[in-house]
């Protein structure tokens, strides 16, 4: 099963390259379109026309469009992506200091989205053929059109602001030290042996992740449900019933095993998407994360951060992907021969 | 079109009809059913409670916000901002999207890879992420938002309906059309496009939610429609800052926001059912 676990990691990164190298073409020429001129954005304002000129040398901006892209694509493969305009730092260096953060908030919004999802899911399918159903159908829409900026605004004002029970900015209660060894709080903290910095990190997490988990959810629970009525139709739970097995026992035991890889499938794809959905959820509660450095680059038109932010997303995704196949293949004892 | 009047029947279609022409009348008759002029800054009267509640004031039945504007007109211009990009952009998102997909569907080979690769490159970026860059390259403007919503979900439409086209390519009525002497193009627009048409309408209703959500993302973000322009996104962003103070300037374009997108994504489930169409829920 490694072998095939390997032979589709490399297959993966065989065509992981050329899209990433498409990707960030793609990225360089929207950007470069751009009627902003680094160089000028780079220097003082009371910076004379041929000083901007001879900073435009230095940048490498004088030259053509593909010639400055392979400068930028080698300097990127050695991990340098330049230095940021507004924070006159290394880009790449920004983005591995505020990366950890978002990661711990989107996995802690996935196993939540997936918690919810499935137990939603499961629910759906049990009530199918009562009149509950056409009610948690509906519910299922309206939860699937609030998107999770909106969780975030209404999270923030139920239990921030009107009940004052849980806090909504940062990553922590100010005045703690922030230890920094891997970059991930949660952990960092406990390695440390500072527990109350890992409960005021844990609360700080609470209402960011449920505002993302619950945005998720709906896509899970819908496609376990439809996944679920397939499954229903093979004749193995047939004969579950007729071996005189008990409802609930066939539900989780025969049908949700197999109507769960589709439901893999689609998390994954759900969980690319989770990731970026982190960025409206990092501004809404001052979460020091990438998504909030990104809007801060964003509208700075600070280009080489902007760069470097979005191929970090798009390294992420395809790396979700290949960790999503890879799973398949664990779970699906089909695949494992071969 | 039958199967249209029949989908007229269904209670979530009709639901969602009514709410998507509350919300169409509402951006359509904006400068006559407002109040007050959106725009109007009143600054000896900022953020006026609506006008049930204690010191609220009946000239703003909703109240203003930290500028003195009505909340009530600048809901209703929201609106119509909301539905233009909800409009325009899944439609030029349709057009692209399918217009590649019976491409690539209906001749296969080396033209079927080309896009398929476009679509693999395009859905490795996080569709906020590249609105953002885009946005970031195009400037802000109604006509800008509207734009990047395109180039970003054309994947969308392209990507379901193109497997679609590849089943409906397959039967024999096509192959007959072809030997009847029609060509490609006709085959495609005649025989292959309206078998796919229930598909592309529900898939066209599901944008339209997306759309609304993106714009009001990027409002929110400060990289929407413009300051002039009022919406939604923008009305929470102003009035996160105040949300002590006056926390239904957070709720209410909020609740526009939330009623608008339910309303489209009633009335794609409601087509999805009525029409019979085969959408995976991984094809959103």
């Amino acid at each position: 099963m490694i072998g095939i676990i390997g032979k589709l990691i490399a297959r993966r990164l065989l065509t992981a390259v050329p899209i990433l190298i498409a990707v960030s073409a793609l990225l360089f020429c929207v950007l470069r379109v751009l009627p902003v001129d680094p160089a000028a954005m780079s220097l003082p304002p009371t910076a004379t026309l041929a000083e901007i000129e001879a900073k435009r040398h230095e940048m490498g901006l004088d030259k053509p469009l593909p010639e400055q892209y392979f400068i930028w694509l080698t300097d990127a493969l050695h991990g340098d992506f330049g230095p940021s305009i507004q924070y006159r730092r290394d880009s790449g260096s920004l983005v591995a200091a505020t990366l950890p953060a978002t990661i711990q908030l989107a996995t802690a919004a996935m196993v939540l989205a997936a918690i919810l999802g499935v137990g939603g899911g499961l629910l759906m399918f049990r009530v199918r053929g009562t009149p509950m159903e056409p009610v948690i159908d509906f519910a299922s829409i309206l939860l699937l059109s609030i998107p999770e900026f909106l969780w975030g605004l209404i999270l923030l004002f139920v239990f921030g602001v009107l009940l004052h029970v849980l806090p909504f900015t940062g990553q922590v209660a100010p005045g703690l030290p922030l230890p920094r060894i891997t970059g991930f709080l949660l952990f960092d903290s406990l390695l440390v042996g500072r527990f109350d910095i890992f409960f005021s990190a844990a609360q700080h997490l609470i209402l960011p992740a449920v505002a993302l988990g619950l945005a998720f959810s709906p896509t899970i629970m819908r496609v376990l449900r439809s996944s679920l009525f397939d499954v229903y139709h093979e004749d193995y739970i047939q004969q579950a019933r007729l071996r005189g097995l008990s409802e609930g026992h066939i539900l989780v035991r025969h049908a949700f095993k197999n109507a769960s890889l589709p439901t893999l499938t689609l998390a994954g794809v759900q969980f690319g998407i989770l990731f970026s959905g982190t960025l409206l959820v990092e501004v809404i509660y001052s979460y020091p994360g990438m998504g909030n450095l990104m809007v801060d680059a964003v509208r700075n038109a600070d280009l080489p951060l902007i760069q470097a932010i979005g191929l970090t997303y798009c390294i992420i995704v395809l790396i979700i992907n290949t960790v999503v196949d890879g799973l398949y293949v664990v779970l699906n004892p089909k695949l494992r021969v071969g | 079109m039958s199967a249209l009047a029949r989908s007229l029947r269904s209670p979530r279609v009709l639901i969602a009809l009514v709410m998507i022409l509350c919300i169409l009348g509402c951006a359509i008759f904006a400068g006559q059913i407002s109040p007050n002029d959106p725009g109007d800054q009143n600054l000896l009267s900022i953020l006026i409670p609506p006008a049930w509640a204690k010191s609220g004031d009946p000239a703003f039945r909703l109240g203003t916000d930290s500028l003195g504007r009505d909340v009530l007109s600048r809901l209703i211009y929201g609106a119509r901002t909301a539905m233009l990009v909800a409009f325009f952009a899944s439609l030029g998102a349709m057009i692209i999207g399918t217009v590649l997909a019976h491409i690539s569907g209906y001749f296969g080979g080396t033209v079927d890879w080309i896009i398929g690769r476009l679509v693999d490159v395009w859905m490795s970026f996080p569709p906020v992420i590249l609105s953002l860059i885009l946005m970031v390259g195009l400037g802000v403007g109604l006509d800008r938002v509207i734009l990047a919503i395109i180039l970003v979900d054309w994947t969308r439409f392209c990507r379901v309906l193109r497997s679609e086209v590849l089943i409906v390519t397959r039967h024999d009525y096509v192959a007959a059309a072809r030997l009847l002497g029609f060509t490609h193009w006709q085959a495609i627009i005649r025989e292959v496009l309206p078998a796919t048409l229930p598909l592309l309408i529900t898939l066209m209703s599901l944008e339209m939610a997306i759309a609304v959500i993106v714009e009001a993302i990027l409002s929110f973000v400060g990289l929407g429609v413009g300051a002039d322009q009022p919406a939604w996104g923008q009305m929470i962003a102003d009035a996160r800052q105040y949300v002590y103070q006056s926390p239904w300037n957070l709720l209410l374009p909020a609740l526009a926001i939330f009623f608008t997108v339910t309303a489209f994504n009633l009335l794609g489930d409601g087509l999805r059912r009525t029409l019979d169409v085969r959408l995976s829920e991984s094809g959103r």
